[in-house]
């Protein structure tokens, strides 16, 4: 019994998210989108930076202020997306499935939420029935992946940040952040 | 009862009040008949989309079949990320104290798949050979 517990624990602390790894890289990036007008290499620890699992095709280098000091030619910037939930240079934008496609091609406006504490199927099932009661929505999806709720509100409707808040906190979830239209479609 | 929960980007971690009321028969050579029983209990866990962590304690009263009480904690890993709707995969390991049992302490590997709302585990008590079975659909 003790030996197996010992080898589990062994295992666990082994994982990648124990190891901190994942987080490192998502730190990085969040700062990085953070920050883009003002960066201060000189305080970053390029040490722990994976230039490799980033995304460049979608940066605009023209934008940045890297200092003197920075050097591209030490490292690639591919033009092919990367794997999405790794890259964070942008906010995600709408996740589009056939429901919401054909919403918004009737006119409908696209939001975004991004959504604390989605783990799990289970999480979606419960944002799926509250929100989906909603006259408002004409579509919606969760994305685990992305930890997003995209909605489609029916040309002429509307659906307030609060309102969204509200029915997210009845869900029995938090909201980060709220992405309307152009920029809900990742413009 | 969800009693509390936090919320991060990539977790949640949530403290559960739980309770429930009904008859208890003992099965035993003893044959000490039924009575009503109820229980109440705490349970809390903190899970990511491929970890997962579980404690829970509750207290059983059975009237004339005695008082009990139980701990269990349960260790889950996922071996992949699923996304929503597709199926998930988990591997787990629950270690229960049950004090007033023959074998206090009892181990269950399980695994647990869910899609959608339902979801479903099946598991082998290794320590009592007894298999393990739940389901849950969620409305």
């Amino acid at each position: 019994m003790k030996k197996m517990l010992l080898i589990l624990a062994v295992t666990l602390t082994s994982l990648p998210v124990f190891a901190n790894d994942n987080h490192r890289v998502m730190d990085h990036h969040a700062q990085h989108e953070k920050n883009q007008g003002e960066m201060n290499h000189d305080e970053m620890n390029h040490g722990e930076m994976n230039h490799d699992e980033m995304n460049h095709g979608e940066m605009n280098h023209g934008e940045m202020n890297h200092g003197p000091e920075h050097s591209h030619g030490s490292h690639e910037h591919p033009t092919e997306n990367a794997k999405e939930d790794v890259m964070t240079m942008s906010a995600p934008a709408i996740t589009t499935t056939d429901d919401i496609t054909a919403a918004l091609a009737n006119g409908g406006a696209p939001v975004v939420v991004d959504v604390l504490g989605v783990v799990c199927d289970f999480c979606a099932v419960a944002m799926n029935k509250i929100f989906g009661k909603r006259e408002e929505v004409s579509a919606l999806y969760v994305d685990l992946d992305k930890k997003t709720l995209s909605l489609v509100v029916n040309k002429g409707a509307s659906l307030s940040d609060k309102d969204i808040e509200n029915l997210a906190k009845k869900a029995g979830y938090r909201i980060a952040a709220i992405r309307r239209d152009a920029e809900a479609l990742g413009g | 009862l969800l009693a509390k929960r936090w919320y991060g980007h990539n977790y949640q971690a949530n403290v559960y009040l739980t309770g429930g009321l009904g008859t208890a028969t003992d099965r035993s050579v003893a044959g000490l008949g039924s009575d009503t029983a109820s229980f109440v209990g705490v349970m809390t866990d903190w899970e990511t989309r491929t970890l997962f962590v579980s404690y829970e304690a509750r207290f059983l009263e059975q009237g004339k079949l005695g008082n009990h009480s139980m701990h269990a904690a349960r260790f889950g890993w996922a071996p992949y990320t699923g996304d929503t709707g597709e199926l998930h995969t988990w591997l787990m390991l629950e270690v229960d104290h049950r004090k007033h049992f023959d074998n206090k302490t009892t181990v269950t590997p399980l695994l647990r798949f869910f899609k959608g709302p339902a979801l479903f585990e099946a598991g082998y008590n290794v320590t009592d050979s007894a298999p393990m079975f739940n389901f849950t659909y969620r409305f």
